[in-house]
């Protein structure tokens, strides 16, 4: 198998529109979780989202911009940034040895909620054109290789809040398997439409708001926690087969070292300790590490009281004795729940603890939970952790439990 | 008194949004932006502003002027639909648009939007 490297990154998130700007927000602990001032806020139960602050004008022509839908202007400008960041060159048949792997849970939604507003709302059976266009999920992959003259596979997966695990991880396997020289892998996810929010709403799956603070009302890991909030954006990386890398001097943010899935076939949304630990086992496996060497993990962690207990019971599963002295970042406090591109935002924000030798917050973590009792870094960043190799689990309603393992840069 | 080009040109002020200096009868559409499935697009947003209904059949339209030319043509069969329904025969030549229309027939037949699908 051959090594890969991540040698750019892109980031569109509530926390910052660069990698750097989104990891100084996390560390410093602004949490971009706030009221939703959309025109619909006052049909939602708990009015919260971390949104992006974005306009698409200011990067798209207005015809072009036509046929975006949201979640594709935010995975265009991550992949811009990302293969800016690489500095990479295509020479030869490396178009047709370039993939774009990209997940995403819902797609285009606000447009097909648009559509469907035309139907349903205004009676009217006029939809816009552009409609299936917009709302497919592969939008954003195929406009990432339009834009890019990207040739080889172009792969869009949707397994709720692991897509963009899942995305990352089958790109690493293609170039470590020597079929690609490099892929843009990550994911996209615009989900603040109103039907969105409102089905995620009834799903009984999302915090109530925090009265003293709204943009507290995710608490991953604290007793007094209610469940997850939805946020938006996308994260998009350059992985690069590591000789190709290193030959021509790229900077190198981290390898990415595995990838671990394991399914969860015992319902539809519970999740399972024994189905997260096979997961983050199988990660190992992939990576060829050994749970000791494990120095960090960036935990699903949603807030929810589902996912917090089991997720904690499964790090003791598979650490043992050590997973109390290993430093766990429940990073959706601070930047919502991405769904589809989740996972390489938490991703990033991993490869840029490490670079930095800080271990980030678990935000709004005030009330010990017997059942949640390792060490969350709870409400402050840990600065000088140096971890070398870091695990970034998620774990999906649909049972797609997927891990990714990353190594410190040499 | 509006012209059918005047208030095609304000779709295309409003949506694109495109400045009037650019916005002349033998501007290439394709130089404003708008390629062969934009245009199945301004044509949609065109069938609403002007009240008429496109033909199942594509045509080939260039310029600003040939949507002009055909919104036009488009008009005066409607209207002489309606002539032709109020008086029991064809007729309707007493209603003409703003700007003459190109025969229909000027306009080659090809597949406009459905080119780019699949």
């Amino acid at each position: 198998m051959r090594r890969v490297a991540v040698t750019g990154i892109g980031v569109v998130s509530p926390l910052g529109q660069s990698a750097a700007e989104a990891f100084e927000a996390a560390r410093a602990g602004r949490s971009a979780i706030g009221l939703v001032q959309a025109p619909f806020a006052h049909r939602l139960a708990a009015p919260l989202a971390a949104s992006v602050r974005f306009n698409g004008a200011e990067h798209f022509e207005a015809p072009r911009l036509r046929m975006l839908d949201r979640a594709s202007q935010f995975a265009l400008v991550a992949s811009s940034q990302a293969l800016r960041d690489a500095s990479v060159r295509l020479s030869g048949d490396e178009h047709e040895r370039t993939g774009v792997f990209v997940g995403t849970g819902m797609g285009g939604i606000n447009s097909i909620d648009e559509g469907y507003q035309t139907l349903y709302g205004q009676e009217s059976d006029r939809i816009k054109p552009f409609m299936v266009l917009m709302g497919m999920h592969n939008a954003p992959a195929a406009w990432i290789a339009i834009e890019h003259g990207l040739t080889g596979p172009n792969l869009t997966y949707s397994t709720a809040c692991s897509s963009s695990a899942v995305a990352i991880g089958e790109a690493w396997a293609r170039i470590a398997r020597g079929e690609l020289a490099l892929a843009l892998a990550g994911g996209t996810e615009a989900p603040l439409s109103f039907g969105s929010m409102k089905a995620w709403e009834a799903l009984r799956t999302v915090a109530a708001i925090d009265e003293r603070d709204p943009s507290a009302s995710c608490k991953p890991f604290s007793a007094d926690r209610s469940g997850m909030v939805l946020g938006e954006g996308a994260a998009m990386l350059v992985l690069e087969d590591w000789e190709r890398a290193t030959a021509r001097g790229a900077f190198i943010h981290g390898e990415l070292a595995g990838y671990g899935l394991y399914t969860d076939t015992g319902h539809i949304t519970r999740p399972s300790v024994q189905g997260q630990a096979a997961a983050m086992r199988a990660a190992l496996r992939s990576a060829g590490i050994e749970a000791e060497e494990v120095d960090a993990i960036n935990a699903h962690g949603t807030g929810t009281q589902a996912n917090d207990g089991v997720e904690t019971a499964a790090i003791k599963a598979v650490f043992g004795a050590r997973a109390g002295r290993i430093p766990i970042s429940a990073t959706k406090a601070l930047h919502g729940h991405l769904l589809g591109a989740t996972s390489a935002l938490e991703l990033v924000l991993s490869l840029m603890a490490m670079q930095h030798a800080v271990a980030l917050p678990t935000l709004h973590l005030a009330q010990a939970d017997p059942q949640c009792d390792l060490d969350y870094v709870p409400n402050v960043s840990r600065e000088g952790v140096q971890a070398r190799t870091m695990l970034s689990s998620s774990f999906a309603f649909g049972g797609t439990n997927a891990v990714l393992a990353v190594r410190a840069a040499p | 008194m509006t012209t059918t080009f005047d208030r095609l040109c304000a779709i295309l002020a409003r949506d694109y949004p495109l400045q009037p200096a650019q916005l002349t009868p033998d501007a290439p559409l394709e130089s404003l932006g708008i390629d062969s499935l934009g245009v199945a697009e301004l044509l949609f947003n065109v069938e609403d502003a002007f009240g008429i209904a496109l033909p199942a059949q594509p045509v080939a339209l260039q310029t600003v002027g040939d949507v002009a030319r055909f919104i036009d043509s488009l008009i005066a069969a409607r209207a002489g639909a309606a002539a032709g329904q109020a008086q029991g025969q064809t007729g309707g030549q007493e209603e003409t648009p703003d700007a003459p229309a190109q025969p229909l027939a000027a306009l080659a037949p090809v597949p406009a939007g459905a080119a780019a699908l699949p």
